[in-house]
C-alpha cells in the first residue's frame, strides 16, 4: 500500500494511524513528497515499533529516526532516495 | 548459550535445594501415564514427544531420585542411573523454555492432580542457576536488570512515550501522583507497541473518576526474571513495582494487559517478598467489570457489533490461573450481545496462544510457536470469528504475529480498547480509523 500525507496531522489522524498499523498486514511504501518532514519524522519515530515492513522515500529523513533497538520492532523499515529503489527493496521483502 | 558454559552441578544443587515435601509428593504421585501430553499445545501441534509435560520435568525427577531415594543413590553410584550432564541442560533448555509457556493446562487433565506448571518452573530455576537460559531470553532479563525494562524502555523513553500518548490521544495520564488510590503498571509491550492501550485505559479510569497514577519507579509490570525462573531477578523486578507503590502510598496495584506479570505480582510475590500491608493486587479485567457493575462507567450496548463475529481468547495466567473468566464475558455480552461466540475449548480449558512464558522472545522457538498458534487459528475459524479479543498484551503480540504468519484477516483487539471505544459519550480510539 502506498501512503502519502500532506500538511499537519490532527490528533484523530494519529489515533486512526495507530489503529491502521495494528490491523494492516501488508507492506507500506511511504511517500514523503509534499509532507511536513519534521512532523513526519516525529510520527515515524513514535510509530516505528508498530510499523509493518516499509520503504520510505521522497525526502531525506534523519537516520536516527529509524535507528532504534531491535527489540522494539518486528519489521524492517528503511529509507531510500528514490521511489524505484524503495519499490525494488520492498518487492524483495 | 552452549554446553561448555553450563554448570550441571549448579542445576543439580538447585533441584535438590528446591525439592521439599511438596515437590516430592508431586513427583511420587506421577504414574507417567502421559495424559498431560494431550493437553499441551506444543505436543498437540508438533507431535514431538520431547514436548510432553511429563518429559519436561524429567530432570527434576532424576535429581530427586538420585539424591533422595536410597535405590536411586545406589544405582547412580554404580553408574546405572545417568547423572545430569551439560548436554542434558542444553536439551531441556530447548524444551522448557522454547516449547512451554508454563500455561499449566497439563495440570488440568492430570488424573493425579499434579501441578506440572510449577514443577516446570522449578526446572527453569535449576537451568537458570546453571546458565542454561536461551540467549534471547537472557538478553531481555539483563536489559530489565540494567535498564528497568526488557525492551530497553528507560526512564527517558517512558516519559517521552507517556507524554506522546497523553498529547496525541488528548487524555490526562497522571505520573507519580502521591496519595492516589490505584497504581497502574503497564508492560513495556504496551508502552512501545500498543500506545492506544495506554490512552484507552487512561480514558476509562478518568471517566470512572478513579484516583490513579503511573509511577516512574514502578513503571514496568513485565517480569522476565519470572520467565527465566530466577527467584533473585523475579524479586528484583517485583520490588521495583512495590517500591513505586510504597512511595506513592497507593491502596492497590492494577496490572494492565499482561498475564505472567499478574501471576508474578499476585501469587508469586507473597512467597518471595514481604507484601505491604493491605495492598491489593488486581487486574484490569476485574477493574473493568467492577466499574461497569458499580455504574461508574456506562457502555453502549452493541458497540462492537460492527466487528463481525467476536470471540474471546482466555489467557492462561489471567483466566485459568487468575479465575477472571466471567468478567470479560459479561463485558463482551454488552459490547457484542449478538455476535459474541466462544471458541472451543474455552474458559479454564482454553489452550494457550503459544507465545507466553517468554517463548515469543526466543527466536529459535518460532517453529513450535507458530505450530501452536495454528491450533488457535483453527479454533477461531471454527467459531467463525472475525475479531478476537484478549486482555493480555503478550497474547496480543502472538496473535498479531500469528495471524500475519498464516495470512489470516482476523482482527486482534485488546479488551480495554473495546471497552474504551464503547464508553458512553467518550470519543473512541478505534472508532476513527479510515
Amino acid at each position: 500500500m502506498r501512503c502519502r500525507h500532506s500538511g499537519s496531522f490532527t490528533h484523530e489522524e494519529v489515533q486512526a494511524l495507530a489503529t491502521f498499523l495494528n490491523d494492516y498486514r501488508g507492506r507500506l511504501l511511504i511517500d514523503l513528497r509534499d509532507a511536513a518532514i519534521e512532523e513526519c519524522e516525529r510520527h515515524i519515530k513514535n510509530f516505528r515499533p508498530m510499523m509493518p515492513t516499509a520503504a520510505i522515500f521522497g525526502a531525506p529523513i534523519d537516520p536516527s529516526v529509524l535507528d532504534i533497538p531491535e527489540m522494539w520492532y518486528a519489521h524492517e523499515v528503511r529509507a531510500f532516495e528514490t521511489e524505484d529503489e524503495a519499490l525494488a527493496w520492498l518487492r524483495e521483502q | 548459550m552452549s554446553a561448555t558454559t553450563m554448570d550441571a552441578k549448579a542445576a543439580m544443587d538447585t533441584f535438590v535445594r528446591e525439592t521439599g515435601g511438596w515437590i516430592a509428593s508431586q513427583l511420587e504421585a506421577c504414574t507417567r501415564c502421559g495424559i498431560c501430553a494431550s493437553a499441551c499445545h506444543f505436543y498437540q501441534s508438533t507431535g514431538n514427544p520431547d514436548f510432553a509435560p511429563v518429559w519436561k520435568v524429567e530432570l527434576l525427577r532424576r535429581a530427586y531420585e538420585q539424591r533422595f531415594s536410597p535405590i536411586g543413590r545406589i544405582l547412580t553410584a554404580l553408574g546405572v542411573r545417568k547423572r545430569i550432564t551439560d548436554e542434558d541442560l542444553l536439551a531441556w533448555s530447548r524444551v522448557v523454555y522454547e516449547a512451554c509457556t508454563v500455561c499449566n493446562k497439563c495440570a488440568l487433565v492430570c488424573p493425579m492432580g499434579i501441578q506440572l506448571g510449577p514443577l516446570i518452573h522449578d526446572v527453569r530455576t535449576g537451568l537458570a542457576a546453571a546458565g542454561a537460559v536461551p540467549d534471547d531470553l537472557m538478553a531481555a532479563v539483563n536489559k530489565q536488570v540494567e535498564e528497568g525494562s526488557p525492551l530497553g524502555v528507560t526512564d527517558d523513553v517512558f516519559e517521552e512515550r507517556i507524554e506522546w500518548v497523553s498529547d496525541e490521544w488528548d487524555v490526562e495520564i497522571p505520573v507519580d501522583r502521591e496519595g492516589a488510590d490505584t497504581l497502574v503498571v503497564f508492560s513495556s509491550f504496551e508502552i512501545m507497541k500498543f500506545p492506544e492501550n495506554i490512552a484507552d485505559i487512561a480514558r476509562i479510569l478518568n471517566a470512572a473518576g478513579e484516583s490513579w497514577t503511573l509511577s516512574t519507579k514502578g513503571r514496568e509490570v513485565v517480569n522476565f526474571g519470572f520467565y527465566e525462573g530466577s527467584a533473585e531477578h523475579t524479586t528484583l523486578f517485583i520490588d521495583r513495582v512495590l517500591d513505586g507503590a510504597n512511595e506513592l502510598g497507593v491502596k492497590r496495584v492494577m496490572v494492565t494487559e499482561c498475564g505472567h506479570a499478574y501471576d508474578a505480582l499476585r501469587w508469586t510475590a507473597p512467597n518471595l517478598v514481604e507484601m505491604p500491608d493491605g495492598l491489593e493486587i488486581t487486574h484490569i479485567v476485574a477493574v473493568l467489570d467492577e466499574l461497569v457493575k458499580a455504574g461508574r462507567i456506562t457502555l453502549k450496548t452493541g458497540a462492537a457489533e460492527d466487528d463481525g463475529g467476536v470471540t474471546f481468547h482466555d489467557a492462561c495466567k489471567i483466566q485459568r490461573r487468575g479465575g477472571h473468566i466471567e468478567e470479560p464475558r459479561r463485558l463482551l455480552k454488552i459490547l457484542a450481545p449478538e455476535s459474541f461466540r466462544e471458541m472451543t475449548p474455552n474458559r479454564e480449558a482454553a489452550i494457550c496462544c503459544g507465545g507466553g512464558g517468554g517463548v515469543i522472545a526466543i527466536k529459535s522457538a518460532d517453529p513450535q510457536r507458530y505450530a501452536a498458534f495454528g491450533l488457535k487459528l483453527d479454533q477461531m475459524r471454527a467459531a467463525e470469528a472475525d475479531t478476537v479479543v484478549m486482555a493480555c498484551s503478550n497474547c496480543r503480540l502472538q496473535f498479531l504475529d500469528g495471524v500475519q504468519h498464516f495470512g489470516s484477516d482476523v482482527k486482534v483487539r485488546g479488551l480495554s480498547e473495546m471497552v474504551a471505544a464503547a464508553l458512553d459519550g467518550t470519543p473512541a480510539s478505534d472508532g476513527q480509523s479510515e
